[in-house]
Formats: C-alpha cells, sequence, structure tokens
C-alpha cells in the first residue's frame, strides 16, 4: 500500500497546478521542491500573462493555448493579476510586413487584437518611442508568479495534499518490473532522510527536469534558455509594451508593480542554475528597450536577474537550432512508453501562462493509468484569495494601510508596503521562512531600493520571534538571512552598476560596513541552529 | 563676476577642511555644494584609520602610509596638524569630539549589534569608549514606532559577541515616548527634534529611566539627543539617566547632520562664502588650467572664477566619480583621468566583505594634490584633489576615509596659501558645459 498516489517534483508554476489537479480529482499526492516554492523560473521570469499574440506567427499552438489560459486565469485567479492590457508596438526598427501576417495569424490563432491608432498610444502611454508607426492592443496582463503558486498549493491541500519546500529528491525508486516504487527524499535542512511510497512520479521540475529524469535512469533532451531582465526603478509604462517582429532581445516591457521589468533575452545554457547576467545581456537589452521608450538605457536599472527557460528538444536531433525556435509548446513524456519505467511521467517545456493546461493534460496521462476518471475542474473552480473576483491594482497595499487607520510605523518596506504584520503572519504559517523566501511571498526588498532599508528591520523581526521562541527548529539563524540577503540583492546589482545605482551601492555600503559593521555580526553569531552562518553562495 | 582666491567644490569632510583652512587663513574662498554631502549617511564618527591590529589610529595610519599609492603615504605629515584642528573647530562650534590621533582603537557597539573599532567620537558617543567596570551592563533602550534601531537583536548578537573588555551583560528594552503615536515617517530627525523641545524630553525621562533593571547601566540609545540644542540634551540626559551613548544606525543620521552643520557654520563664521545647491555645470580653461567654472544658479549659468580650485566632490558616493555602463568611471566635475582597477575585480569577493576592489578608484595625484594622468604628469595646474574622490585607499576596509578628508583638505590649505589671488585671465578660454547629473 503506498504512502500516496503521486508524488509531483517540483514547487513552481506547474507542479502545483498538478498538485492541485491531482488533489481535486480525489488522487492523493504530495508536492517536493528543493528550495522555496517558486525560486526557480516561475520566480524568475518577467511577470507577463500573455495574450498569446507574442507567438501566433511561428508558434501558433503555443499562441492557442495562451489566449485560452489568458481568459482561464482572469477567471480563476484575477488576485493575482493587474489588468495591465498590452500592446504590441511597430518602431521604425521593426520589419514593414510583420503586421500584415500578424493580424491573420491573431484571427487564427483565436487572439484577439485591435488596432489602435499612434496618437492614441501616445496619449496612453506618453514615453514611449514618438516614432512607433503601428499598434495593437492585446489582452496581456501583470501576474504574480508567487501568489499564483501560493494560491494552487493552498486549494491542493484543501483538498487534502501536502507540499514540503526545502525538501530534496534523491532517488526515484522503482521495483524490479521497472515500474516506479517511491521516491528518496532529504530534507535541505536538517539533512533528515525519508521514503514515500507512491504509484507515480510527476516530474515537474522544468528546467531541471533532466537532471530529475536521470534519477530514475531516464534521459530527457532539455535545452534550458537562460532569459535575462532588468528591473527598471519604476513603471514606465502603465500597460505591457512588446515589439510588433518576430521575438528577439529586449522586446517586452512589463509593469510589475512599483517597477518595470525589461526583457528577455535567449541564450542557451548547460546548466539551469547558470543564470548570471553577462555584461552583454545588458548592453542588448538596454538597446532594445531605447527602441521602445527611448532615453530608457540613461534611466536607472536597479538590478539584472535571469530564469531559465525549461525548453525541450522533442525530436532531440536538431542541436543546430537556436534555442528561441524550438518550440514552446509543452509536452506530456509518458517514460513507460518511451524508456520502459512505468508510472513516471515528466512534463516540460510551456510556458508560465499555460500551467494550468500543462497540469491538466499531465493529470489525464497520470489519472488515467492510475484508472481514476475524475473530470479536471481546475478550469472552473477559482483559486482561493480570488473568490471575491477583483483583480490586483498598484493602490492596493496603501489603500488597505489607510483602511487600517494609516500610519506607517508599522511599515518594514516602505517601497512594497509591507507591514511587520504581514511579515509576522506569513512567519507564523512558515516559521522556517529566510529573508529570500519572505521576498517571494511579500515582495520584501524588490522595489526601487533593493532592501537598503527593509533588509535589517525584517532580519531583527526574525531574531525577536528567535527570541521568543517562536521560529521553527529549522529557522535561518538571523544574521545569516540577513547577510545572505544583502549579497544577493548587491550581486543583482553587478551587472548593471554605473550612475546612480552605483552611487546608492556606495552609500549603502558605507552604511552597512561603515556604521553597523554588518560584516562583524556573522562572526558573532546568535545561538544559531545552524552552527556557522554561512555569508552567501559563491 | 564673481572672482575668489580659492573655489572649493563639494561641502563634505574634506571640502569643508579645505575651505576652513583658507578662511581661516584670509583668503577669499568660496565653496559650491551641491548638496548635503554624505552627511546623513555617516556615523558621525571621525575614523582615521584601523588595521584591526593597531592599538591607535596613528600607528594604523603608519602602516597605511607605507603602502604604495596610498593617500596617507603623502598625506602622512599633515594628520596631526589636521586633526588637531578639526577637534578645535568642533569644539569651537559647539560639538565636542573625545579622542585623537594617540588614544586607543576601542571596540564599540553598532544599532545591529556588530562591532567596530573607533578612537574619535563626539561627545554625545564617546562614552562608549570608557573600559567597563567589572559589574556594569549594556542596556540598549529602543524607541517604539522607529524602526531603525533593533535593541533586542542587537543585544542577541551581542550577547554572543566575542567583545575584548566588553560589558558583564547586555540587556534591550524599548520604551513609549510620548507624542510619537500621530507622526508619520518617524525619522531620528523627527525624534532628534522633539528633544530639543525641554518641555517634551521632561516627560521623556522618566519613562526611559523606567526601563532601567536594577544593578549598574550604561545605556545605548538612537542617535537622536537633539539637533540644534543637542549639548544641552546630552547634558541633561547624562543627569536623568546616567552614562547614555548615542549608537548611529540607518539613514538621516543626526550625528552625521550635526558634524556637517557645526563646521559648516564654522566655515561662514571664518568668512567663507557658502552656496549648497550649487553644482557645476560647465569648465573654462585656459592654458593648461581652470579659469573659471560655471554653476547652474537661477535662471542662467553664472560664472565662478579663481586662481585655485580644490576638487573635494566624494568619489562614487559623493557624485565625483560616475560609472558609466562597460565598467568605466569618469571625474563629474573636470573630466580628470580616473585610475580604477579593471571592471572584472570591482566587485570580486564579498560583496560587503574586504574584496571590494572597487574602493580604491580615484583621481591619482602628485604630493601637491594635483591630478595626474597615467603617464605621471599633472593634468591641470591650479586643481588640487582632495578626500574621497582620491585613488589608492579602501575607506571601508581601512576606516580611513576621514582621516583622508581632514588630512588632504588641511594640506591643500596649506599649499595654497594665502594671497593667491586671482589674475582673472581675460585671455582666449574655452567653456566646457557638462551636463548636470
Amino acid at each position: 500500500m503506498p504512502d500516496v498516489d503521486v508524488v509531483v517534483i517540483g514547487g513552481g508554476a506547474t507542479g502545483a497546478g498538478v498538485l492541485r489537479d491531482l488533489a481535486m480529482r480525489g488522487l492523493r499526492a504530495v508536492l517536493v521542491e528543493r528550495a522555496d516554492f517558486g525560486s526557480g523560473t516561475s520566480g524568475r521570469y518577467h511577470g507577463l500573462l500573455h495574450s498569446g499574440a507574442r507567438y501566433v506567427v511561428h508558434d501558433p499552438e503555443s499562441a492557442r493555448d495562451c489566449a485560452r489560459e489568458n481568459a482561464v486565469i482572469r477567471r480563476i485567479a484575477p488576485a493575482c493579476l493587474e489588468l495591465t492590457g498590452g500592446y504590441f508596438v511597430a518602431t521604425p526598427d521593426d520589419p514593414l510586413d510583420y503586421a500584415e501576417r500578424f493580424v491573420p495569424a491573431c484571427a487564427a490563432a483565436g487572439v484577439e487584437v485591435d488596432e489602435v491608432s499612434p496618437a492614441a498610444l501616445l496619449d496612453a502611454e506618453p514615453l514611449l518611442n514618438r516614432r512607433i508607426w503601428r499598434a495593437f492592443s492585446v489582452a496581456d496582463a501583470s501576474l504574480e508568479p508567487w501568489e499564483l503558486i501560493d494560491a494552487n498549493l493552498a486549494s491542493a491541500r484543501a483538498h487534502g495534499a501536502e507540499a514540503w519546500r526545502y525538501t530534496r529528491l534523491t532517488r526515484i525508486v522503482t521495483g524490479e518490473d521497472g515500474a516506479v516504487a517511491g521516491v528518496e527524499l532529504e530534507a535541505g535542512r536538517t539533512g533528515e532522510r525519508r521514503t514515500i511510497a507512491c504509484s507515480a512520479v510527476v516530474n515537474a521540475a522544468g528546467a531541471w527536469a533532466g537532471q530529475v529524469a536521470a534519477l530514475a535512469g531516464a534521459r530527457l533532451g532539455m535545452r534550458p534558455g537562460k532569459g535575462a531582465m532588468l528591473v527598471m526603478n519604476r513603471r514606465l509604462t502603465s500597460a505591457v509594451v512588446n515589439r510588433l517582429a518576430p521575438a528577439g532581445d529586449g522586446d517586452i516591457l512589463v509593469p510589475v508593480h512599483t517597477v518595470s521589468i525589461l526583457g528577455t533575452t535567449d541564450v542557451e545554457v548547460a546548466d539551469p542554475d547558470d543564470v548570471r547576467v553577462t555584461d552583454e545581456e545588458v548592453r542588448a537589452l538596454l538597446a532594445d528597450g531605447d527602441r521602445l521608450v527611448p532615453g530608457l538605457s540613461g534611466s536607472r536599472v536597479v538590478r539584472a536577474y535571469a530564469g531559465c527557460r525549461p525548453l525541450y528538444d522533442e525530436a532531440d536531433v536538431d542541436a543546430a537550432h537556436e534555442s528561441r525556435e524550438i518550440s514552446r509548446a509543452h509536452h506530456v513524456v509518458d517514460h513507460g512508453q518511451r524508456d520502459g519505467i512505468r508510472g513516471l511521467w515528466s512534463i516540460v517545456g510551456g510556458k508560465l501562462t499555460t500551467y494550468r493546461l500543462m497540469a491538466e493534460q499531465t493529470v489525464d496521462a497520470v489519472a488515467g493509468a492510475l484508472g481514476v476518471a475524475a473530470a479536471c475542474r481546475t478550469a472552473d473552480e477559482v483559486l482561493p484569495g480570488s473568490e471575491e473576483g477583483r483583480s490586483y491594482w498598484l493602490g492596493e497595499r496603501l489603500a488597505a494601510l489607510e483602511a487600517e487607520g494609516g500610519g506607517d510605523a508599522d511599515l518594514v518596506c516602505e517601497c512594497e508596503i509591507i507591514t511587520s504584520g504581514q511579515l509576522q503572519a506569513e512567519l507564523d504559517a512558515h516559521p522556517d521562512s529566510t529573508l529570500d523566501d519572505l521576498r517571494r511571498a511579500t515582495r520584501l526588498g524588490m522595489g526601487p531600493c533593493q532592501g537598503a532599508f527593509c533588509t535589517c528591520r525584517a532580519a531583527a523581526l526574525l531574531s525577536d520571534r528567535q527570541g521568543m521562541g517562536l521560529n521553527g527548529s529549522a529557522t535561518p539563524d538571523p544574521n545569516a538571512a540577513l547577510l545572505a540577503f544583502l549579497a544577493e540583492r548587491v550581486r543583482g546589482t553587478r551587472a548593471i552598476a554605473w550612475g546612480d545605482q552605483l552611487a546608492e551601492l556606495w552609500l549603502e555600503a558605507g552604511v552597512y560596513r561603515g556604521t553597523l559593521a554588518v560584516d562583524t555580526i556573522g562572526a558573532a553569531g546568535n545561538g544559531s541552529q545552524d552552527g556557522a552562518p554561512s555569508h552567501a553562495e559563491p | 563676476m564673481p572672482s575668489h582666491d580659492a573655489v572649493v567644490v563639494g561641502g563634505g569632510l574634506s571640502g569643508l577642511t579645505a575651505g576652513l583652512a583658507l578662511a581661516e587663513s584670509g583668503a577669499d574662498v568660496a565653496l559650491l555644494a551641491k548638496g548635503m554631502a554624505a552627511s546623513h549617511w555617516v556615523h558621525g564618527g571621525i575614523d582615521i584609520a584601523d588595521s584591526g591590529q593597531a592599538s591607535s589610529s596613528a600607528a594604523a595610519a603608519a602602516a597605511l602610509a607605507s603602502l604604495p599609492g596610498h593617500p596617507y603615504a603623502v598625506l602622512a605629515d599633515d594628520l596631526p596638524a589636521a586633526v588637531a584642528e578639526a577637534l578645535r573647530r568642533l569644539a569651537d562650534a559647539g560639538l565636542p569630539y573625545r579622542g585623537g590621533l594617540d588614544a586607543p582603537l576601542e571596540w564599540i557597539p553598532t544599532a545591529i549589534g556588530g562591532l567596530r573599532r573607533a578612537a574619535i567620537l563626539p561627545d554625545g558617543q564617546a562614552t562608549v569608549l570608557d573600559p567597563w567596570e567589572a559589574d556594569e551592563g549594556l542596556l540598549l533602550v529602543g524607541v517604539e514606532r522607529y524602526r531603525d534601531f533593533w535593541a533586542g537583536y542587537a543585544a542577541r548578537n551581542l550577547a554572543a559577541a566575542e567583545w575584548p573588555g566588553g560589558p558583564a551583560r547586555v540587556h534591550a528594552a524599548v520604551v513609549e515616548l510620548p507624542g510619537l503615536a500621530r507622526l508619520r515617517n518617524l525619522t531620528p530627525l523627527v525624534i532628534a527634534r522633539l528633544f530639543d523641545d525641554p518641555v517634551w524630553r521632561r516627560s521623556a525621562w522618566p519613562l526611559i529611566r523606567q526601563a532601567v533593571p536594577a544593578g549598574r547601566w550604561r545605556i545605548g540609545v538612537p542617535a537622536v539627543l537633539g539637533l540644534d540644542r543637542h549639548a544641552e540634551v546630552l547634558a541633561e540626559a547624562v543627569r536623568e539617566l546616567g552614562p547614555v551613548f548615542e549608537m548611529p544606525s540607518l539613514p538621516p543620521s543626526v550625528p552625521g547632520i550635526r558634524l556637517h552643520d557645526a563646521l559648516r557654520r564654522r566655515f561662514e563664521a571664518s568668512g567663507g562664502r557658502l552656496e549648497i545647491g550649487f553644482g557645476v555645470t560647465g569648465v573654462e580653461r585656459s592654458a593648461g588650467a581652470v579659469a573659471a567654472l560655471e554653476t547652474a544658479a537661477a535662471g542662467r549659468p553664472r560664472r565662478v572664477a579663481a586662481g585655485v580650485f580644490v576638487l573635494a566632490t566624494g568619489g562614487l558616493a559623493g557624485g565625483g566619480l560616475r560609472g558609466l555602463p562597460g565598467g568605466k568611471l569618469e571625474e563629474t566635475v573636470f573630466g580628470l583621468p580616473v585610475s580604477s582597477p579593471s571592471a572584472d575585480r570591482w566587485f570580486s569577493g564579498e560583496p560587503l566583505g574586504d574584496g571590494v576592489e572597487l574602493e580604491r578608484a580615484g583621481i591619482r595625484v602628485n604630493a601637491d594634490l594635483r591630478p595626474l594622468d597615467t603617464a605621471g604628469r599633472v593634468v591641470l595646474d591650479n586643481v588640487l584633489v582632495v578626500g574621497s574622490e582620491l585613488s589608492g585607499m579602501r575607506y571601508l576596509s581601512e576606516r580611513c576615509g576621514d582621516g583622508v578628508a581632514l588630512a588632504s583638505g588641511h594640506r591643500a590649505g596649506r599649499l595654497i596659501g594665502v594671497g593667491q589671488r586671482a589674475t582673472a585671465t581675460t585671455t582666449t578660454t574655452t567653456t566646457t558645459r557638462r551636463t548636470a547629473s
């Protein structure tokens, strides 16, 4: 008798969606994630809910999926969305004939577009290039990945599933018949090992799916495509702006909360953990960004980061392909049929916009094999937190603070309007959180000042909770959390260290080292359960 | 058209020191400052040097002076007089400091519970330098609603720290001070202004006293003990609470603002002309020298001529150096050649540790503080460079930024001397306008 029916590997949007779907069909399921939920590709993308128009010309299948799922997510997860709308715009550098192919391709793929006059576009978005000569409006939106993942996990839990973060898969156990029998796991923070017996494993590890499949002896032709993005220090546009051209570097500008994200490059990498942003990528992004918003490269970039697309080379043959041309469409791989490992499925490819559809098709296969006939209901049932049907708007947190009587004494992060109450609630729910976990849960340190002020305040809150015995036994030392968070924030500014951002980095270094001597608190320690606090990864 | 003996560009510690030396010697000097320098960001103490081992600032500075290319290699002789004059000026301004070059470097606690060494602190912070008695504890008192003093966190860190000669015990408390509940954006400046009010603080002392447990304590508080009436507030605090000292934290730094204000007042009292809000927008050159600067006055450019110019623009943090995309640095006023490690080594090592090579970037100068090009030739005859704009030091790792500012400012004043009245040249000049940054 297995412990559960299905183990899902990977706590990104896809894994969370698979877990929810399994649970809603009555299957007993558990999800394991090696780090925090949404700390991989899902948490390192540009924040765009695609209308589908990006793909209509080259990848109509993806376009159709995006258009359908865009409508579904608006219905089931409005609270995770800011309904910014979006535009496709033709700058003088874009091909004259692309629009002629774009419009009919949108119609064929079911992607709604409306042409708007350049004058109307510039009225709505005055910072855009005055020489834009053609524009279409589309149903893009700004999508908060961590809220979406949390909502899916909450729904899954409500249907009886479990999700464990900081839990690493070390082995997929197969029986003598070659079928999946269980998984071996190791808790990342305690080193505690356990074995879970199960009938099926869903590999939803995205760009890392090849590594997971290898644990069962199967081979997956993953071609991780690194995409670099830049965080601009404010919202440059109020809607998403895409170039009306075949996909290229620096062709999307997405308003995300208080900042804008400029994306994305596409570079094939051997290791999906290799997400360093190079100077060349920064240059390419800024040069193309200037074509959308002239002068953009002169405004302040507060951070550079990258994620790895889970691209899958189905044919596994044509290695000469540029990774941008590999299909973005997703594939459910049945390793029973392909490799003789019954009970193992991998879900690869796809994009965040289509996470739910990917989950549905995966669970259709798994449930069918396990003899469960229940139909998918994930497109019908609204996600927790979205019951009222309201979507996010930029002033939401400020309005909530004002409604409570205003005052900022309780604010930990001014940029993103995060109160100590919000952090306390998150820590009550997840007592083992690091500052980076809190960042994903609340956007701590993600605004224009990039953590200059909130980091110490949040670390002090962790320490105070430790003093009161409120932290879990696996809680990281507050000093280690502080130093790791600062190091990561500084690391994110290296590729864009110039101008005001470099000056601010310098002023911050002066305060953190000169006034606070934070470089000495690690050595001091404070009763850490982890032993010596690690300063940061290399 | 104003013409001066000397014009100082930059109103931080080095610029004010140079300006004061010149003004006190009777020169006609104007100081152009873009803003309030880094006053809001600094802790308000004076860091001369710390190698981690040296027993005094003088010994640590002497060690740095033996490093090739370090500013102290040129400035070491100026250091004793520079520090003495700075302490005299500050005392005259009503902001006395304790300690000196030869005073021992003592471990002092920071607001997050780190430890750093210091030997020269304003009276408001200096009580922490006294030796800890065997039965003496450290009590950290935070203020309810003020977010940037973490008494509990700091106390837990300090209790666990290896603090040579430190207190017997560390304890934390948080007090509710009157009238703060209504206030928004509760910065240290806001609280410091409340302490300036004698009526308000009469109601505050008993509340703080209630938080002090039985036994012998030295009390660390946020750096908020008054702004304009700091000396009066501090004296009263000692009467009411016993030994008490301020601990600076995140900006705005009240001790830094007090330091800046005191030097500004001395500069103006000495006859110097201070113009805040005037960044340099153009440079008028004449035969290897600078004839005049152009500043952005209200509505139109204004020409400021002088015989000699002191560049005290404060490096990367102050805006005197500006990073450009692609790992280049530019000097923002005269376009001087910048000496910098290659960009791939800027951030090698720990981002907050000793590996930040970019610290070394700056303007290379000769013994007369004249800027040099890569071949070692003087670039501009009548420009002297002082303070954090100088290359070759690591002001965070070596904690030498304030000492270099004082010594170089002092040396600039000495080199320029008295009576270098501007010989306003009307020969052919070229003006380069720079975009205000």
